[in-house]
């Protein structure tokens, strides 16, 4: 009789800790939009009101007009997708490079590649910055874009090259025997097979880009080319000049959460395996 | 909206195309070339299907890597040709620059209060998701959510749930009555900057954590738990010899990854003004020497400073690793 009561005991422990955590990570997330949905005269009420009554729609489509934010969705689209198109198809070259084919100097470099990884981005941001200048090419969307076609990224270039390792080599041995290429084996055998890692990949990537500060911040000055995480940016710099809008601000952060939110639940799996790759295997 | 601008677009998009097919073609020549200069089939694939990275290194890795040592020796606002200063920018930094040291401070306190926290609320909430819990996934997706989150969107709302009316000063406000003492003003507060970000950052970073470590403890051999339970050794004694040593690679790249990403953050603290007295995190003190001051010399010093700061401090934790990080492998090497 003692053990079950202990075991009754043990998981109501549990999962009363877990509840607690869980209001913790919650209650700001609720707050959150909750704010998003209040009258300026409803932010500094107490006790808080958790849910605003009536709650306040307009103030999306209110907060959205104040700046071209249409335009910074739009710009934020076009750079992503560009970004992560040619992110995909350069990694997923490299890694089958390092993971599959035998040259002198490939562990050489591959060390140097996992070093790169370590290297804050900060120290090569004002040469890098030197040469987009020098090209004439600060102010567009080039420098956000053109140096996915190089592989950046070291960290994905070695998820996927992880992921080809467990890929058994007797699938391509037969394919060589039969004649075929590097490009067809490439292009018919191991591009099905690396599907799941592609896809924990671009999510990844998305992710990465979609929130990317810094590059934007240096290369972009006009405001019509900002992308959404600039734009709102620019849009916290001005409302809170005056006394700052929260209300406002909260239906843009939420706007600017909302694709990423929606892509983790659509794509969970693959958010979890990304990081779990680079853990249990590095 | 005025004009729509689409030659921005059309003009990116042409290069885009063009640096793309430029690349497989230099892939494709690559490997002819080498083909030609009778390398081995499968060496002249490799060196070809490296060839993207291998370019990017050197372009924008290597030569920005070279060129910013030297810079950091320069003075240099981009209008006039770089002026070597020797070892002004250095001397500035360390003995005169009034932002520099507390900007430090700042940035490694926050890496080393806030990774081991962060640590150790995700490795309890792992032990408590792997007792068993039903539902994992639903608690899982619940905790890992405010990681997914864009760090601008974190930094406001916690801006927000900071502000001196805002959520967390109503909820604490009877227990400032109580001590009758004045609110705390949390990122206004020169001395509770640090604190501040402390806990913005737990809220965010102990989700990706937790799911790290809950697969590291689902890989904790069951025997080896049975075997101990059967020697007699307490559910302590189990987590402490065991299961943590069992799991320590999986802590040890938790805590690196960490310290490396705290060091650089960035996002979070510019969308937070805090006084200037608290100082900045270098990386956004690096952004401002360089871009809002435009003394890019400066700033390469002070980005080398901060790169060779990641290094000392990766190499000491790994060092230090060597004390607790129990890796199989070695030990079934002295078993033999």
């Amino acid at each position: 009789m003692g053990l079950t009561v202990r075991r009754i005991l043990k998981s109501a422990f549990i999962y009363a800790c877990l509840t607690m955590g869980a209001a913790v990570v919650m209650v700001p997330l609720f707050w959150m939009i909750s704010t998003s949905l209040k009258g300026p005269d409803a932010l500094f009420t107490y006790p808080p009101e958790w849910i605003p009554r009536p709650p306040i729609w307009r103030n999306y489509i209110d907060a959205w007009k104040m700046l071209p934010f249409t335009r910074f969705l739009f710009n934020t689209v076009f750079i992503t997708a560009l970004a992560v198109t040619a992110e995909l198809i350069t990694t997923s070259l490299v890694a089958y490079g390092f993971a599959r084919f035998d040259f002198r100097g490939r562990d050489v470099l591959f060390v140097i590649l996992l070093a790169t990884m370590m290297l804050p981005w900060v120290v090569t941001l004002i040469p890098s910055f030197l040469i987009w200048r020098r090209l004439g090419l600060v102010d567009t969307f080039d420098p956000l874009v053109l140096g996915a076609w190089f592989a950046w990224g070291p960290a994905y270039i070695f998820m996927m090259r992880q992921f080809f390792l467990t890929i058994p080599k007797s699938i391509e041995e037969a394919a060589i025997m039969d004649g075929a290429n590097v490009v067809q084996i490439y292009w018919h055998i191991m591009l099905p097979m690396i599907r799941p890692a592609l896809l924990a990949i671009a999510v990844l990537s998305f992710q990465g880009n979609w929130n990317n500060l810094q590059a934007p911040l240096i290369y972009l000055n006009t405001m019509e080319k900002y992308p959404m995480v600039l734009g709102l940016k620019f849009f916290e710099a001005t409302l809170s000049k005056e006394a700052p809008m929260w209300n406002y601000m909260m239906a843009m952060s939420v706007l600017m959460a909302l694709p990423i939110v929606g892509l983790f639940f659509a794509a969970q799996k693959y958010f979890i395996e990304g990081i779990n790759i680079g853990a249990t295997k590095g | 909206m005025a004009e729509w601008h689409a030659e921005w677009y059309l003009s990116t998009l042409s290069h885009w195309l063009l640096v793309g097919a430029a690349m497989i073609g230099l892939m494709l020549a690559t490997y002819a070339v080498l083909r030609r200069l009778k390398v081995r089939r499968e060496a002249a694939a490799g060196y070809a299907l490296i060839l993207p990275w291998l370019l990017g290194f050197l372009i924008w890795n290597a030569y920005p890597f070279a060129y910013s040592l030297y810079l950091a020796f320069t003075e240099y606002d981009v209008l006039q040709p770089p002026k070597w200063v020797g070892l002004e920018n250095f001397k500035y930094m360390f003995f005169e620059d009034p932002r520099f040291w507390p900007s430090v401070k700042l940035t490694v306190l926050y890496a080393f209060i806030s990774v081991p926290l962060g640590m150790a609320g995700a490795l309890a909430t792992a032990v408590l998701l792997a007792q068993d819990v039903k539902a994992v996934g639903f608690w899982r997706t619940l905790y890992y959510l405010p990681s997914v989150l864009p760090a601008a969107a974190t930094a406001l709302l916690w801006r927000w749930m900071f502000a001196s009316k805002g959520l967390i000063n109503t909820l604490l406000s009877p227990i400032y009555r109580l001590l009758d003492m004045e609110p705390l003003m949390w990122f206004a507060d020169e001395r509770l900057v640090l604190p501040s970000f402390v806990i913005m950052s737990f809220w965010g970073i102990f989700g990706a954590n937790t799911v790290i470590l809950l697969a590291a403890l689902k890989n904790v051999p069951k025997e080896l738990l049975e075997a101990a339970t059967v020697d007699g050794a307490g559910p302590w004694t189990r987590f402490f010899k065991i299961t943590l040593p069992m799991i320590s690679p999986s802590l040890l790249y938790v805590m690196i990854m960490g310290i490396i990403g705290a060091l650089q953050n960035f996002t979070a603290p510019l969308f937070i003004t805090t006084p200037s007295g608290a100082g900045t995190f270098l990386n956004v003190y690096i952004y401002q020497q360089g871009f809002t001051q435009y003394k890019m010399g400066y700033a390469s010093a002070i980005a080398w400073f901060l790169m060779v700061l990641i290094l000392i401090l990766t190499l000491l934790v790994m060092r230090w690793s060597e004390a607790w990080v129990y890796y199989e492998v070695e030990v079934r090497k002295k078993g033999r």
